[in-house]
């Protein structure tokens, strides 16, 4: 039975740094959440904190409304799968995926239905009987997810399990975490640099920043309306153009380009934000000109590496035909109204789209 | 930038030569050593199987024996109390190894699992320690032995010896368990393991190279003592065969032979710990190289 997870006001300081700094977060039973960020953010720590294996410094941990802050490991409901798939080196795989059940007093001859199962599941059947150490990096991820989901845990956490695999083995794996979600019923954490695997998993992600969860949403929402400039660029690749403006009366400046703003924006100085894929030649009335630096062929699209001319800041443009334009090449992009992010000077979204006509929405995750 | 090398990739001497070179070289290294090393083993062996009689048979020692004997052995066995030393020998050593090994693993794990004030203080005093020689320990020893009434027993003499042992076996054990991830154990307690169980299934399998490493050099101080059990012995019938073979010096009737024979036999254990665990030897002195 999945477990909802509600973190309150969790703090973990080590000495004098604030690793995670007064989370409050509800994991809903049996949703998929992603923690990303870059790294020293504080996901690992809050993970560990929700496997028990870190103590908080202040705030509680409840799972199901029972408070387990100060419940050891081995009293919670969780299985974990490590970044460095701690695979025990002692024992064969078999040995492995069964030792949860080992511990929980499971028959030999049960254990060994339910490890196959899994392993089946997994399709690492005909590697049971060796030990982690022959098996390359992939097969040793699937053993270790195995023993993860043969304990049927209410919560499964994993901990940056991909991060140690190649491109293609990622998206391999990738899949089959998620139909393992599905025929687990848990809860599932997972913690993640990239934003890649947590936008094309997740039920949920929890972006966070030096400590704290900057936003809480789903996957699509955190692409539409991020919260702010670090959520807007922490998401999609390439990151997302973020130019600064000064505001002359209702309209935004920069060189000889300006677009409205909404009535009330009350700001000297504004930054825009716009994705690489919303930009095109021409384009809408969010203009800029820019100078080609590089242009990278991906099948299908080009991405282009651009400077810009006013303050020399870096951009990127993606675009579906790049026939007729070459490095070196000056060349004016634009975007509509609606596809861009008004931000302020600290880069809180202000908000989404410049439409005079039609008043500023913003939702805080 | 590779011109006018000698060595390495693009070097003058080309790679099959260098490699050449290489084997000549290791082999001469080898066979020198050998020669040091062996000559005086062989001396020991050839000596020890002559009887009395052949040993110095055309008026110098015979190197290379005719006839081999058991003589030496039987007078050994006979006349001696070398079975009882033997045994005294054993008795101590198994007592220094169980204890020192335990002791380090203890506090290898403690030290590196666990948070505590002035940590980095204990582990330097006990590799200080290490360094004090160990007669310097042989005097305050005997005082606290002879305070609690251990004197002349078989505990003082694990005891003393361990004291010697223990201080490398515990910084070699704390090393050894800075190696051993500690994702290993949060996995195991995750499945629910208690932390002795998980001890037992995966913290010791993971440290037993570390812990024989520990043992093999804890049988090695305690088989090889001569210092500590002289200090805190004095009933011939508890000594080890090291300290009981000194005393054949003071007897007629032992001769160079029965002297090599006794060598022979405290050379034994040693001989076959090292036959049939070098490997766990070798990674013992690669910790921390890894």
């Amino acid at each position: 039975m999945a477990t909802e997870i509600t973190l309150d006001s969790l703090r973990k300081e080590f000495g004098d740094v604030v690793a995670v700094d007064d989370v409050d977060a509800t994991f809903d039973a049996g949703d998929f959440v992603t923690l990303v960020g870059p790294s020293g953010c504080g996901k690992t720590t809050t993970l560990r904190m929700i496997a028990g294996l870190e103590t908080p410094t202040d705030g509680r941990v409840i799972f199901d409304g029972e408070d387990v802050t100060d419940e050891i490991p081995q009293r919670r409901p969780i299985s974990i799968v490590f970044q460095n798939t701690a695979l025990f080196p002692h024992m064969t795989c078999r040995e492995n995926i069964g030792y949860g059940l080992k511990i929980e007093g499971v028959p030999k001859s049960e254990r060994n239905e339910r490890v196959e199962e899994a392993a089946a599941l997994l399709q690492i059947a005909d590697q049971l009987d060796k030990m982690p150490g022959e098996l390359s990096g992939g097969q040793r991820q699937r053993v270790a997810l195995g023993a993860a989901f043969v304990e049927d845990p209410e919560v499964l956490l994993l901990d940056e399990p991909m991060s140690d695999l190649d491109a293609k083995l990622k998206e391999e794996l990738r899949v089959e975490i998620q139909q393992l979600h599905r025929n687990l019923d848990a809860t599932m954490v997972y913690v993640t640099h990239d934003q890649n695997e947590a936008m094309t998993m997740s039920d949920r992600i929890a972006l966070m920043d030096t400590g704290h969860i900057e936003q809480y949403s789903d996957p699509e929402t955190l692409f539409d309306r991020p919260v702010s400039e670090y959520a807007a660029t922490f998401v999609g690749t390439p990151t997302t153009n973020v130019l600064p403006y000064t505001v002359e009366g209702d309209r935004a400046v920069r060189g000889d380009d300006s677009v409205p703003l909404p009535a009330d924006v009350t700001d000297d100085a504004v930054r825009i934000g716009v994705r690489p894929q919303f930009l095109d030649v021409g384009g809408g009335p969010v203009s800029v000109e820019i100078d080609v630096d590089v242009i990278e062929p991906l099948g299908v699209e080009y991405v282009v590496h651009a400077t810009e001319r006013v303050d020399g800041i870096e951009m990127d443009v993606v675009l579906d035909d790049v026939s007729g334009l070459a490095p070196g090449d000056t060349v004016r992009v634009g975007a509509a109204l609606d596809d861009v992010y008004l931000f302020d000077t600290d880069g809180n979204v202000l908000a989404y789209g410049l439409d005079p006509e039609s008043p500023p929405e913003v939702e805080q995750g | 930038m590779f011109e006018g090398r000698l060595g390495g990739p693009g070097g003058l001497v080309s790679h099959r030569r260098q490699q050449q070179i290489r084997t000549v070289s290791l082999y001469l290294t080898a066979f020198l050593v050998s020669v040091f090393v062996l000559t005086p083993l062989y001396m020991m062996v050839v000596v020890s199987f002559q009887s009395p009689e052949t040993l110095f048979s055309g008026g110098t020692l015979t190197l290379v024996p005719s006839a081999l004997s058991l003589s030496n052995f039987q007078t050994l066995l006979a006349e001696t109390d070398t079975v009882q030393y033997f045994l005294n020998s054993v008795l101590i050593t198994a007592g220094v190894v169980v204890l020192s090994t335990t002791l380090s693993v203890v506090s290898g794990y403690g030290l590196t699992r666990f948070d505590f004030g002035g940590k980095r203080l204990v582990a330097r005093v006990v590799l200080f320690s290490y360094m004090v020689s160990p007669i310097v320990l042989a005097v305050p020893l005997y005082i606290i032995f002879f305070n609690f009434g251990l004197l002349n027993s078989y505990v003082a003499a694990v005891l003393s010896i361990t004291a010697i042992a223990a201080p490398f076996s515990i910084w070699l054990m704390w090393q050894y368990f800075q190696n051993v991830p500690i994702a290993y154990e949060e996995s195991a307690w995750a499945s629910g393991a208690s932390r002795w169980r998980t001890v037992r299934d995966v913290v010791l399998p993971l440290a037993r190279p570390g812990y024989i490493s520990v043992a093999i050099f804890s049988f090695a101080v305690a088989w090889n003592d001569y210092t500590m059990v002289k200090v805190v012995l004095s009933d011939q019938s508890m000594y080890p065969i090291t300290l009981g073979s000194s005393l054949f010096l003071d007897r007629l009737f032992v001769g160079w032979g029965e002297q090599m024979a006794v060598s022979v036999l405290i050379s034994g254990p040693p001989f076959l710990i090292a036959l049939f665990l070098q490997n766990y030897l070798l990674q013992g002195f690669n910790l921390g190289h890894e």
